[in-house]
This record gives C-alpha cells, sequence and structure tokens, in this order.
C-alpha cells in the first residue's frame, strides 16, 4: 500500500505523525469501450463544438457561465480560492460516533503512526475505544477542507471523511406517512419479527457476485463456446490412447478452422 | 565491462545501504546493498543485481511478455524462499502488470511482467534471486512458446544418469522430428525446452511431452520414473517431469540464477557438451556471462520455429509400432 497522504494528528498538545491509506478498493471490474466491428479501443477527443476541430490540452481553459458569459478562470484563481495547505489533523471535539449520521459518512482511510508516533497513537486508539468516542476535525486533503471522525476500528485509527452538512437534501420533498397512526399490536408482531430474525452483522456473508459472475463469463466466453472436453485422465492411459487423443485434438482444431 | 549494443549501462549512486541505479529513464533504488545472500560464496544482494544487469540483454527475451511468479528470498539463500504471484499496487509505472484469472482460486492475479531491464532490477531489490517466467506471454497466455521436460534427478542418481536420460529424450524428439534444445536446471538437474511457437494448448503440449515421457521411460525404466506423487515415487528414479507444461507453472528462466550453494545458473548447453563428465556445478555467477560473451545465446532458437505435432505424432507411431512388434 502506498500512503496518500503523511502528516499528522494534532490532539492536545501532542502531534502524532502518521500516514494515511485507502481503507477501500473497487471491486469493480475494468472495462474498455471497443469498436465492435475490429474491436479497436475508442479513444476521446476534445473537440472545438463550433469547428469540429480537436484542441491541444494547452489551449483549454475552465470558465463559468455567468449571465450568458463565460468568466475563464486561471491556475492563480484556483489557488487563491483553495484551502491553505497544512499537514495536520487537528482533533477539534470529541463526540459520541451514534451522533454522527451514517448520512454523513464517505471515504474510509486508514492512518498508521510513523515510528515515533507508536505511543501516543496507541494512546489515542485506546482512549477513544475507552470512552466510546470519536474525533472531529476539519483539516486539509489535496486543497480541499475536508471533515472527517477518528474512530477506533480494532487496532487501527479510521479516519472517515464525512460530508458538510450543505452536501446532504432535505428529505422534506418525499411523501412519508407521518400522519399515519401505528397500531400497538401490529408494532409488537413486528418487534417479535424483527427479534427472531436477530444476529451478529456479519460482512462476510455478503458478496458482490456480479462481478465474479460478469468474469466467469467472460472467461467462458474467451475460452470459447466449445464443449468442455472431459478432463484427461493421464493416470490409466497408454501411449496409443494419448496419441489417439492427441491427434482427435488437432482435427477439432482444423474442422474449427474451416 | 565492454558490451557493445547492450543497454546502456546505468549510472550508479551509494546512498548509505542503498544504491540507486539510474537507467536511461527510470531510476531503481536497490536496498541492503551489501546483504550477503549466499554466505558460503559471499554474494551479496548487490552482486546478484550486478549479474542481472550484466545478463539482461541476455536475459530479457526470455522474461519479456511473460508473467512472472515472484520465488522471494529477502533472507538469502538459507532462509527458505516464498512464492508470490500477485505485485502490490504500488509498484513505478516501468513496471507492467497482467491482470489474470485464477481458476482456482476465482481471483484475479496482478502479475508482474518483465519487459525492461529496470523491472528486473526492482525485482532483484525484492529478493528474487530465481527468476521464474511463464512459458506463454501476455500475447496467448494460453498457447506456450516452448515444451519443457524437467529431468529432476533424486539425490541417489548421478549426473551422468541424468545426461543418459537427456540423451535419450533428445534420440525420442529427434526421431519424432522435433528439435530440442538443453540447459541445467542449476540445481541437480536439466530442462529439456521444444520450441512450439503459439501453436497448441497447454493441454496439447503437456500430451505431448508426456508421450515422449512414457517412451523414455520404456528405455530406461530401471532409472526412471513418472511418478507424480512423492509418497510413491522411488527415492532411487529420476523424475521425468511433464506437468510443467500447464498455464500458470514456472521454472528458473534460462540465465536465472537459483537460490543454492555455488550460486549456480541455469545455463544452457550444447548437446556436444552434454557427456559423461559434465557437472552443473561449473556454471555459476561467476563465469556466465563469459560463457555467453564466448558462445553467443544458444538458446536462441527455443523462441523459434515450432514443432508439427500431427507430424511428429505420425513419426512416433510408425516408431512405436516398430518397439511394439520388435
Amino acid at each position: 500500500m502506498r500512503p496518500i497522504w503523511t502528516g499528522a494528528i494534532g490532539f492536545g498538545l501532542v502531534n502524532i505523525p502518521v500516514k494515511m491509506y485507502s481503507a477501500t478498493e473497487t471491486s469493480e471490474l475494468d472495462l474498455d469501450m471497443l469498436d465492435k466491428k475490429d474491436h479497436a479501443r475508442i479513444k476521446y477527443l476534445r473537440v472545438n463544438e463550433i469547428t469540429g476541430k480537436e484542441v491541444p490540452w494547452s489551449n483549454i481553459v475552465k470558465g463559468y457561465k455567468l449571465d450568458n458569459k463565460y468568466v475563464v478562470l486561471e491556475d492563480k484563481d484556483f489557488e487563491a480560492a483553495s484551502a491553505e495547505k497544512t499537514n495536520t489533523i487537528e482533533i477539534s471535539d470529541f463526540v459520541k460516533e451514534e451522533e454522527v449520521s451514517s448520512l454523513y459518512y464517505e471515504t474510509p482511510y486508514y492512518l498508521e503512526p510513523d515510528k515515533t508516533g507508536a505511543r501516543p497513537y496507541k494512546l489515542l486508539l485506546e482512549a477513544l475505544k475507552k470512552t466510546k468516542k470519536v474525533g472531529v476535525s476539519a483539516f486539509v486533503m489535496r486543497n480541499k477542507e475536508a471533515l472527517a471522525i477518528l474512530r477506533p476500528d480494532k487496532n487501527v485509527i479510521v479516519l472517515n471523511k464525512i460530508r458538510f452538512e450543505q452536501e446532504i437534501r432535505d428529505p422534506d420533498q418525499l411523501a412519508l406517512p407521518n400522519q399515519i397512526e401505528v397500531k400497538p399490536a401490529e408494532l409488537k408482531m413486528a418487534v417479535t419479527l424483527i427479534k427472531q430474525l436477530t444476529g451478529k452483522f456479519n460482512i462476510s456473508k455478503y458478496k458482490d457476485t456480479y462481478t465474479d459472475e460478469l468474469l466467469k463469463l467472460i472467461h467462458d466466453k474467451a475460452k470459447g463456446k466449445k464443449i468442455k472436453a472431459p478432463q484427461l485422465k493421464v493416470v490409466h492411459s497408454k501411449a496409443k490412447d494419448l496419441m489417439d487423443q492427441l491427434k482427435a485434438s488437432l482435427e477439432v482444431k482444423q474442422k474449427k478452422a474451416s | 565491462m565492454n558490451k557493445k549494443n547492450a543497454t546502456t549501462a546505468p549510472k550508479e549512486s551509494k546512498v548509505g545501504n542503498d544504491k540507486i541505479y539510474s537507467f536511461e529513464k527510470n531510476k531503481v533504488i536497490v536496498t541492503h546493498f551489501d546483504k550477503i545472500y549466499f554466505p558460503d560464496e559471499k554474494v551479496t544482494k548487490g552482486d546478484v543485481v550486478e549479474y542481472y544487469i550484466s545478463m539482461a540483454d541476455y536475459i530479457l527475451p526470455y522474461l519479456k511478455g511473460r508473467p512472472e511468479s515472484l520465488l522471494r528470498n529477502p533472507n538469502g539463500i538459507k532462509e527458505k524462499g516464498f512464492f508470490q504471484k500477485d505485485a502490490a499496487d504500488d509498484a513505478p509505472s516501468f513496471v507492467h502488470r497482467k491482470q489474470v484469472h485464477s481458476d482456482s482460486t476465482n481471483k484475479e492475479v496482478h502479475y508482474i511482467v518483465c519487459d525492461n531491464i529496470e523491472t528486473l532490477v526492482y525485482l532483484n531489490n525484492w529478493g528474487c534471486i530465481e527468476i521464474n517466467p511463464w512459458h506463454s506471454t501476455v500475447e496467448a497466455l494460453d498457447k506456450p512458446d516452448y515444451l519443457i521436460i524437467d529431468i529432476d534427478p533424486s539425490d541417489k542418481n548421478t549426473f551422468n544418469q541424468v545426461i543418459e536420460v537427456a540423451l535419450t529424450v533428445k534420440t525420442i524428439l529427434e526421431k519424432a522430428g522435433a528439435s530440442c534444445f538443453c540447459k541445467t536446471s542449476g540445481s541437480s538437474g536439466m530442462h529439456i525446452y521444444v520450441p512450439a511457437e503459439k501453436k497448441y494448448s497447454y493441454d496439447q503440449v503437456k500430451d505431448f511431452a508426456y508421450l515422449v515421457c512414457m517412451m523414455v521411460h520404456d528405455q530406461l525404466e530401471n532409472i526412471t520414473t513418472l511418478e507424480r506423487n512423492l509418497q510413491k515415487r522411488s527415492k532411487k528414479h529420476i523424475y521425468m517431469d511433464y506437468l510443467q507444461n500447464s498455464r500458470g507453472q514456472t521454472i528458473a528462466s534460462v540465465y536465472s540464477l537459483r537460490p543454492k550453494p555455488g550460486a549456480t545458473v541455469s545455463t544452457p548447453l550444447l548437446w556436444d557438451e552434454v557427456r559423461p563428465g559434465l557437472s552443473p556445478k561449473q556454471f555459476t555467477i561467476y563465469n556466465t556471462l563469459e560463457r555467453v560473451k564466448k558462445m553467443g545465446d544458444i538458446f536462441k532458437s527455443v523462441l523459434g520455429k515450432g514443432f508439427d505435432l500431427g507430424k511428429c505424432l505420425g513419426n512416433l507411431q510408425s516408431l512405436s509400432g516398430k518397439v511394439a512388434s520388435e
């Protein structure tokens, strides 16, 4: 694993030097777009909408449409607007984890202590576990302000990026059954049902089977649709059988080619 | 070292225990350069790296395009090495990788493909003393470039017996009409290669190898065995391994060092050299470059024109007919 960020956790007067790693990876397949006819790869061209001609990167700028006119932004404009770069994840508050709605959760990252940070890292980890709290921190990642909580997960401190409030939509436009009264007997029945089905959460039970299925199909396709020849039982076959078998395998190939 | 037409020698700079090689385009760092890999010979990790850099022009043609099974000995040859197939995500960009589906585990494996000298050094830095390429390339993973018969003696066999088996394999293959080439395994055995030129599937190649091995076994019943089960295999016989001809199987490449006492190299031989008295221990890290400079790459044809299975079968059939009627 390669760290994607290096810095320190700021926790009171203590600085814990850490490296940050992605805690997740995608389980999707990389598929390429191809021309149906000759399987050449499809490539993107950036073209001028009016002339239809390709525009080189050096001639491309970014703009924002304001009152039907484009305001063009340059590198220094972006720089001016971006957050000041710091290398500290400063913990400002500690809160109960259940107070943070799962709506806010974004990507998780692992934090690994540098050699010098091992002791305070462990201390923070144990203290978080003991208090059952998580740390809240605003910090700068890739020039952007980011919000995160730091929480213990077994023996590692996980930094979970969380969304800002303005990124969450208000659900008041949904038609929700706020006025309907629930009957006590019905509720009791539903609760009983839930209790019956209650178990320990076990993530290993759930697999992303789509990718696996797709891959299997890809490999089957690649091998051709021919009926799978029964596995060769080499143990008992004599030289002659083997010769016949090999000859047959050559004939199959010729038939297929013609 | 004078190397004509060779890869330009990299610039080197030493930082502490590490050495940085600057090739034309990329830098590769070798850590713990002075670590002892072969204690008896005092051969270091750095010596291994230097060997492969000096041999790069000869060995790379046999590695290019082939997924590598990494046999890592990061603590030298006195500790047992381990195999690794999946490459780390953080490999530098010059290290090419090939995603291959493993049917046995139903997982995607990202193999390193050693396409350039930088990758070779990178692998060495990972503790790869031995280099283990696939027998097929990414162009056609299911169609091997060569057939291999691995002649693997027991402790009780002499190298002269190995030579006897090798020469019998050669005789049968010649009668079949297939040209074949041999190299020392770098350990106690020999490898015989028959060019196959991506024409046949692994199964076809394996079956043909099995056929040849059976015929050799008929000739040398008292010293050879085809029993793959180690428990059942006689401790006094030479095992002829044709099962190496399978997708994903690997053996030490030609010109590969072996993590064995003596810092031996898997060295190609002319058939004229395969005579009683030959010792595989004479080919080592110390003299391989000199030998290959003098003799050229005598293994080249292995990647050349392949055998014709149909013709070979015809030839062998008439041969076995004769043997049977005798």
